[in-house]
């Protein structure tokens, strides 16, 4: 008999689940841009429920993670870091995983790890610079979406220096550069080059090692990943599920707990 | 007293310091303010006087204090200057101001500027080179400015026999205390961090003689328990203050228990004794000479990195498996000390965390979030 488990990863600004099979198909999953606090969970648990035609009591084990892990107090089973899921889920997505970056709505995460297990990890400090959040500032004052921030960044033509990575400063000095007439593009890729820089400062204090794969929703801006590769000098793997990715380890270590 | 009576009681007198003032107020006795580090309390003691902590505020919010300090500027300091300015500490009858580090040297004078016709301001400057003759000789004219004052404000002289009693009480206060960090690790169990923290927090509002007696009383009762079979994870707490008990609640969660400290507003308060030889007040002087192995004092042997290797012994010897350094935002010793600690504790294979803290933060989900993943790596280990 199959054994049914839920990953769910309740982010800041998204909330993303996961159903797996045996702890290794991903049968249905569910994305809700809005995270804790609304009503985002409920509905992204709903719409994967419906996506896999199931019910919860279907449901062997249900894992919660991310930022708002413990705000679902009788929906879920368990709770566990997103540090130990983005781990486990990108340890499934690419079984050599040395280095994950993370970067989420409101922090970024480098872990380091060993035999698919999280072994050391590093946190940014409380201050927004170099987050998913960064860049939604950004592209509002830019007036462009925040998913085409990659794709305008790759038509820049010249290198515009984005010097303060406090997102407050860093927004006047957007500001400054549209006042003076700057391309959005050139200022575009030097935020980019801007939240590289942060992150890097990040993975070396924990030190990178190949494969370096990077997961969370701002992994799908290539400029970044593009920024990041270069400043850091290795490759950097994503997968199609990056956003998923915590909602995987989650649903992973749903099966482990399930299967015990 | 049982247990939890002992640890309800003292954590009633860390949870309202403000009430135990008035209470001190109200039984006639005279309070003076300490701020950190390294005040002889034992003078005020030794004046019949009631030390009262000055370590901030987790409740507060920084209103006032922002027209004396920049933006970025310790929050314990600017809450202390806050507590001053509100009225909250308006019944003290003075205030002692260490200038130990960077941001309270200043701080002293807004201290000055802002409060003197209101209370007696007592400057202390700590000597850098704390250990030569003359730092010692210099030590001992600030000891005993502070002692003048003190006088001032008592109305008659504080003797040296007064001075080598309050030596012997605070001796065995500190012993005491002490004692309770190994129980409190021992007992992990009964005494969890929350309760830890307001038990050592009480003794920066009590009287130590009323304190060491609950204090003591308490340590027999765990001392007469079995040792516990702890099943969580243990670390050592580092920083300046870590007395958020909402913090605290997310070591608590994750079943993770406190073996020993390198905190300044608990451990590297009560480490070192006086002795209770000779003259006094030279005892107090040799007492802060002795210090070592902290972030704020001057190391003539810097080079050697002798404080990060102290820090990663205490992990070792005192059966944790990891360190959470609980970094004070904006606290210049502690940055650029860290580079040297992670260096020992990385050469030492100790696995830690730094978390950013400060006394105005009121949300610790992503401080809660670094715990649970450290105790992950920790149970793994």
């Amino acid at each position: 008999m199959s054994i049914y488990t839920m990953g769910i990863d309740v982010g800041s600004t998204a909330s993303k689940c996961v159903i797996l099979k045996d702890g290794k198909h991903i049968i249905a999953k569910s994305l809700v841009s809005v995270g804790t606090g609304t009503s985002g969970p409920s509905r992204a648990i709903a719409e994967v429920l419906e996506n896999a035609d199931m019910v919860r009591e279907e449901m062997d084990f249900v894992l919660a993670t991310g930022y708002g892990r413990n705000s679902l107090e009788g929906l879920a089973d368990m709770q566990m870091s997103e540090l130990s899921c983005h781990a486990k889920g990108a340890s499934f997505l690419f079984p050599n995983v040395r280095t994950v970056i993370d970067i989420g709505g409101q922090d970024v995460k480098v872990i380091e790890i060993e035999n698919g297990m999280m072994k050391n990890f590093v946190m940014n400090d409380k201050c927004a610079a170099g987050t998913g959040r960064f860049l939604d500032v950004m592209a509002r004052v830019l007036e462009v979406r925040v998913e085409d921030l990659g794709m305008l960044g790759d038509e820049s033509t010249k290198e515009v220096g984005i010097s303060s990575t406090c997102t407050v400063f860093a927004e006047s000095e957007v500001i400054s550069q549209l006042a003076v007439g700057t391309d959005k593009r050139d200022i575009i890729n030097g935020i980019h080059k801007s939240v590289a820089a942060r992150v890097v400062g990040l993975c070396h204090r924990v030190g990178v090692r190949d494969q370096v794969v990077m997961t969370g929703g701002v992994a799908q801006n290539h400029g970044i990943v593009k920024a990041l590769a270069s400043q850091l000098q290795h490759e950097i793997h994503t997968s199609p599920l990056t956003q998923y990715n915590g909602a995987l380890g989650a649903a992973l270590f749903a099966f482990q707990k399930a299967n015990k | 007293m049982s247990i939890e009576r002992i640890v309800k009681e003292l954590s009633a007198v860390a949870a309202n310091p403000k009430g135990q003032l008035k209470a001190y107020k109200e039984a006639g006795k005279k309070c003076i303010g300490v701020m950190p580090y390294y005040a002889p309390e034992e003078l005020v003691y030794a004046a019949g006087m009631v030390p009262f902590g000055m370590w901030g505020s987790n409740r507060k919010t920084i209103s006032q204090a922002k027209e004396y300090c920049a933006t970025f500027y310790c929050t314990i300091a600017q809450l202390d200057l806050e507590m001053l300015l509100d009225g909250t500490m308006d019944l003290l009858d003075g205030v002692i101001t260490p200038s130990i580090c960077d941001t309270l040297r200043p701080m002293t004078q807004n201290i000055r500027v802002a409060m003197s016709e209101k209370l007696p301001v007592i400057f202390l400057a700590h000597p850098q080179f704390r250990r030569p003759a003359f730092g010692l000789e210099f030590c001992r004219a600030q000891y005993t400015h502070v002692k003048t004052e003190l006088e001032k404000i008592r109305g008659c002289e504080i003797k040296d026999e007064e001075i080598a009693g309050a030596i012997k009480v605070y001796n065995k206060s500190r012993a005491a205390r002490r004692d309770f960090v190994k129980l409190a690790s021992e007992h992990c169990d009964v005494i969890d961090p929350i309760m830890r923290s307001a038990v050592l927090k009480a003794a920066w509002f009590m009287r130590k003689d009323e304190y060491t007696a609950k204090l003591e009383e308490l340590n027999a009762l765990l001392r007469a328990m079995p040792v516990c079979n702890w099943k969580g994870v243990k670390i050592v707490t580092s920083g300046i203050v870590v007395d958020n008990p909402t913090l605290l609640k997310v070591l608590k969660d994750n079943h993770v228990a406190i073996a020993a400290d390198d905190v300044a507003h608990e451990s590297r308060a009560f480490r070192v004794d006086a002795s209770e030889e000779g003259d006094p007040m030279m005892a107090l002087c040799q007492q802060f000479a002795d210090q070592d192995f902290d972030v704020l004092l001057y190391d003539e042997e810097s080079e050697k990195n002798r404080r990060g290797e102290f820090v990663a012994n205490l992990v070792k010897e005192s059966g944790a498996q990891g360190l959470v350094l609980f970094m004070q935002q904006f606290c210049d010793p502690e940055e650029m000390e860290y580079p040297y600690l992670k260096k020992a504790l990385d050469a030492a294979g100790i696995p830690f965390i730094k978390l950013g803290v400060d006394q105005q933060m009121r949300d610790f989900g992503q401080a809660a979030t670094a715990i649970q993943a450290f105790a992950d790596v920790l149970a793994m280990q």
